[in-house]
């Protein structure tokens, strides 16, 4: 039985459609992140969720019941906001305990979710001070227990570490991951950034322009995107896209960028086959650019590229490769001890079994 | 060793300068703001009197001697006492209806949606363009035909609703970050709770300095009590104070207490307040 | 790799309780009625004053224009006679004159406002105190401003005219003793006649009808600290680099001034300019207090006359038709602000 189900969900605001046909089941216990960038309509959908939100179409599930018409009070979910949303003249106590006050939870339970929440959240020490006299970090932090000590069905997030340094924000996905361990709730989690996408989410949600794009596990989404757009958006740093022109050359399909090429193993040569003579886009990841010299695995003139060497950037672990090649610029990231030097020429290999074709017009995934 | 003297000598020369400008600056700012308190000054001086001294030529700050009798006489016999508790009354009637009255409608035209809103809204900001000379002819026949010439309810009611405070709210609520309500929402209170456990205490710098505002309109104010009041005994003080000066028109002494009795209130509150005051009527002029 | 999906996981069949239709339309409806009605309770209070005090009477106002009625007799249907009647009434047309002339002390209260403000623009210890007591005459009730001023005025003894003639015989004494150095040469006459053309009595401010505009005039810039105010902000909200950089391209004051503050106050002059001649239109309190609207009627504003048609001649369609005009000027000075406001928007 799903815990949030959503069913052909429209919002529109007069002419502007901001979510379009939605349509997405999340499991009890889960950790649904939707990821997208400014305006895919991420937020939009978790509000229509908590019922800030009018739905101009569809249907919202949560647990058993339509909850389209519920005022949110009654949807049995609890929010965290980005900017935190706390009570600016009541103490931490005050605030966690404000929607169980209103509900008239007797005083004794009121207090002992608090205390629990708080020592789940490391706040018991807070919990006399007002919210001005807190970080951001402790702030967010009240603002989860507020949401804890409600025990809804479904938590929702709105982008809540987005007003976090980034030092801070590390340590809080860290929080937040084994928070979820520990409470075994749903949570529905909206975020732009897609580092926390993978880290936090049991399953992920790519959004665009209003609609859903691609839906699955981290990893799955990772190496197989279902489009161009979700290809380049999830993953630091974003895979490359290379124009290509199929050809078929002999019994291979080969990828002809104009200034190099490269061929496609059979598996995947086959289905290239429909697109011989088109454009179309190639795309791989960084980490999938191999320097021929250390390369342990065949290198031939298949999948070998001769590149130039535009910037070396060091990260310490690792090096960025800004690589030139035809009129396609595209990054590696090879071990930090490499051998590379701007403006020389590199020899490089293209693992051929981890690349992806997308569709020039549709941008879908070939493969 | 020639530069460092020649740079002490420069140095000293510059301070100077700089001080002799500086006591210039104080010397007329100063200047000014003596001229400007001497009005305030003479009408202290005058009410405390002897009559016949009040035009003595040449003219003297301090009374021969201090005449406390003339405040007694003013409050009691004119009667300012009167005046003054009416003034009160109604002053303080207004500021607490007026500011609740506002700040509910503000609330609802800043956070609550409803068919015609908007239009409602222009609405409201298009009569802050009507001057109150059109609208008191028809609600002084008003009040006369249901008799309520000479009452407080003809004083208070029509100063309980103001578009220009609503205006001034609506501004404010907008500022007040939307997902507070919308943690309250879903927390579980109504609207009304909101109000009362979000918004208001949020609002309080807003609320006071409208406060301020408005009882200082309403004691200071003096064409509408004029129209709606004949009887003596229920004359604010500006109107009761304008009154007596055609009663008693060669009794300065007795007209300066009462100028006194009207300012000195208007006076502390303004000290006590002043940033807010000047704050409020900067704001208000530059957007209203 | 597998092929992509497009969008969206297969969504589970329908659940086990369906919500009948109906329950989820009332819920709807429920909904939908508290949300706009509370709106409206919430706004009721302050409607029904807008109602009552200034929709309904605006129209009544304006229908009551059109009759002519003394609350005494019924009411009689006039038409367009009153306005008829006010364009050829030689008194409305003195008191709208009396009414502009008193707004000639707006450029005087402007410019004692602007030089004050640019005395005061700056942090110095104090100058708060200053600026406070620059501003009180702006918050006294105006009938206490009004009686004392009239005090102050008075065409004998009154604190000025008193100063005044203190001023002139000191001026006289010493022109005299100085005449006397050089007595019997020319000089001395002249100076003699200087000195008695000093001694000339000062006018009877309110008593005097060519002298009653001035001398409310007079009073009037007393109030400068609201335009002083409005100044100050707009000073201060011009950036210090403007200043900094004209100075090291070696520009004198004077040339700042002209070329970087004062088109900057341009917005604040336009805005003090209308709202003093708005609510110069609208003048009665001071003059009520003050003269009377006299003496001669010669400081009788618009709105006094709308006051004594309306509450001492009974004149109530006369009054209501006067007050109409008086509405219309404004109301075409309202639309000019609105419209300035936002072409001058582009400053800021």
């Amino acid at each position: 039985m799903a815990q949030v189900l959503l069913k052909n969900v429209c919002k529109r605001y007069g002419e502007v459609t901001a979510v379009r046909d939605v349509s997405l089941a999340i499991e009890d216990r889960q950790f649904c992140v939707l990821v997208g960038p400014s305006g895919c309509g991420k937020t939009t959908t978790l509000r229509m969720i908590a019922g800030l939100e009018d739905i101009t179409e569809g249907e919202i599930w949560v647990g058993e019941r339509v909850v389209n018409y519920v005022h949110p009070k009654d949807r049995d979910i609890a929010m965290v906001f980005q900017n935190y949303a706390l009570y600016p003249h009541m103490t931490v106590e005050e605030n966690m305990g404000f929607g169980l006050r209103v509900r008239r939870f007797p005083k004794d339970e009121i207090k002992q979710r608090t205390d629990e929440a708080a020592g789940v959240l490391d706040i018991m020490q807070y919990l006399d001070r007002t919210p001005r006299e807190l970080s951001g970090g402790q702030k967010q932090r009240v603002a989860v227990g507020r949401a804890i000590v409600r025990k809804p069905k479904v938590f929702l997030f709105d982008e809540p570490l987005s007003n976090l340094d980034a030092k801070l924000r590390v340590q809080m996905r860290a929080q937040l991951k084994k928070l979820h361990e520990r409470l075994q709730t749903t949570i529905v989690y909206v975020t732009h950034d897609q580092v926390e996408a993978m880290t936090l989410g049991d399953i992920i949600v790519v959004m665009k322009d209003g609609v859903i794009q691609q839906v699955g596990e981290p990893l799955t989404v990772y190496d197989n995107p279902c489009n161009r757009f979700v290809a380049g958006f999830i993953g630091t740093p974003p895979m490359n896209f290379i124009e290509v022109t199929v050809r078929r050359s002999g019994g291979a399909v080969v990828l002809d960028e104009g200034g190099f090429s490269v061929t496609l193993p059979p598996v995947l040569a086959a289905k290239a086959a429909a697109y011989d003579g088109k454009p179309a886009t190639l795309g791989i990841r960084p980490e999938h650019i191999h320097d021929k010299a250390t390369y342990t695995g065949a290198a031939n003139a298949g999948n070998t590229v001769e590149a130039g060497v535009d910037v070396v950037e060091l990260l310490g672990n690792e090096k960025h490769l800004h690589l030139a090649a035809g009129s396609s610029m595209f990054v590696a990231v090879v071990d930090a001890h490499i051998a590379a030097h701007a403006g020389r020429k590199l020899p490089v290999v293209f693992d051929m079994d981890k690349v992806h074709l997308f569709d020039k017009e549709t941008e879908n995934a070939v493969f | 060793m020639a530069d460092t003297n020649m740079m002490r000598r420069l140095k000293r020369r510059k301070m100077l300068r700089q001080a002799a400008n500086l006591v210039l600056l104080y010397g007329g700012m100063t200047a000014l703001a003596v001229i400007l308190i001497i009005p305030f000054l003479w009408t202290l001086s005058t009410s405390l009197k002897h009559p016949a001294e009040v035009f003595a030529f040449p003219p003297r700050f301090i009374p021969e001697q201090i005449h406390w009798r003339n405040y007694a006489d003013a409050w009691t016999r004119v009667p300012f006492g009167r005046f003054f508790i009416n003034s009160l009354i109604v002053s303080f009637s207004v500021t607490v209806g007026q500011v609740f009255t506002s700040a509910l409608a503000a609330f609802a035209f800043a956070r609550l949606d409803f068919p015609g809103r908007n239009k409602l809204f222009l609405g409201y900001l298009g009569t802050m363009m009507i001057p109150g000379q059109v609208t008191m002819i028809p609600v002084f026949i008003v009040c006369k035909q249901l008799n309520l010439i000479d009452t407080y309810a003809a004083l208070i009611l029509p100063g309980l609703f103001s578009a220009y405070g609503t205006f001034m709210l609506r501004q404010f609520f907008l500022t007040i970050p939307k997902d507070l309500e919308e943690a309250a929402i879903i927390d579980g209170l109504n609207y009304w709770q909101i109000f009362t456990h979000v918004i208001v205490p949020l609002s309080k710098p807003a609320l006071f300095t409208l406060g301020t505002f408005v009882f200082l309109g309403a004691w200071n104010d003096f064409m509408w009590p004029l129209i709606v009041t004949n009887a003596d005994s229920m004359k604010t003080l500006p109107v009761g104070l304008a009154a007596f000066q055609g009663q008693y028109s060669t009794d300065w002494t007795l007209l300066m207490a009462g100028s006194v009795i009207v300012l000195t209130p208007v006076l502390l509150l303004y000290i006590v307040n002043q940033r807010f005051i000047t704050k409020g009527f900067v704001m208000s002029g530059l957007k209203g | 790799m597998a092929d992509a999906p497009t969008s969206g996981q297969s969504v589970s069949p329908d659940p086990v309780s369906p919500s009948p239709a109906s329950e989820a339309v009332r819920a709807r409806k429920n909904i939908l009625w508290r949300k706009t009605n509370v709106g409206y309770l919430f706004l009721l209070p302050n409607i029904s004053g807008f109602m009552l005090f200034t929709l309904i009477p605006v129209v009544v106002s304006l229908g009551l224009s059109l009759f002519s009625w003394d609350i005494l007799q019924p009411a009689r249907f006039v038409g367009l006679q009153n306005f008829v009647e006010l364009f050829k009434d030689r008194d409305f047309w003195r008191y709208l004159w009396n009414t502009v002339y008193l707004m000639a002390g707006i450029p005087i209260n402007m410019l004692i406002a602007l030089l004050v403000a640019m005395l005061i623009n700056r942090k110095l210890p104090g100058i708060i105190a200053y600026r406070t007591i620059y501003f009180t005459p702006v918050i006294s009730p105006m009938v206490a401003v009004a009686m004392l001023w009239r005090l102050i005025l008075n065409g004998d003894t009154g604190l000025l005219n008193a100063t005044i003639r203190m001023v002139q015989s000191s001026v006289k004494g010493f022109l005299t003793g100085i005449a006397e150095w050089f007595q019997g040469s020319f000089v001395s006459d002249a100076l003699v006649g200087l000195a008695n053309i000093a001694a000339t009595r000062p006018p009877n401010w309110l008593g005097d009808p060519a002298w009653s505009k001035p001398a409310l005039i007079l009073t009037g810039m007393w109030g400068f600290g609201y335009s002083m105010l409005l100044y100050l902000a707009a000073l201060q909200s011009i950036p210090d680099d403007l200043y900094e950089a004209a100075r090291i391209d070696g520009a004198s004051a004077w040339t700042q001034f002209w070329k970087i503050t004062w088109p900057m106050l341009s917005f604040v002059n336009f805005f003090i300019i209308i709202m003093s001649v708005i609510g110069g239109f609208q003048a009665f309190g001071i003059q009520y207090v003050m003269t009377q609207g006299g003496p001669a009627g010669s400081t009788t504003t618009i709105v006094y006359y709308i006051y004594r048609n309306a509450f001492e001649w009974f004149k109530m369609g006369y009054a209501s038709a006067i007050a109409w005009v008086l509405f219309g000027i404004i109301f075409a000075l309202t639309i000019i602000q609105w419209n300035m406001r936002k072409r001058m928007g582009e400053y800021f």
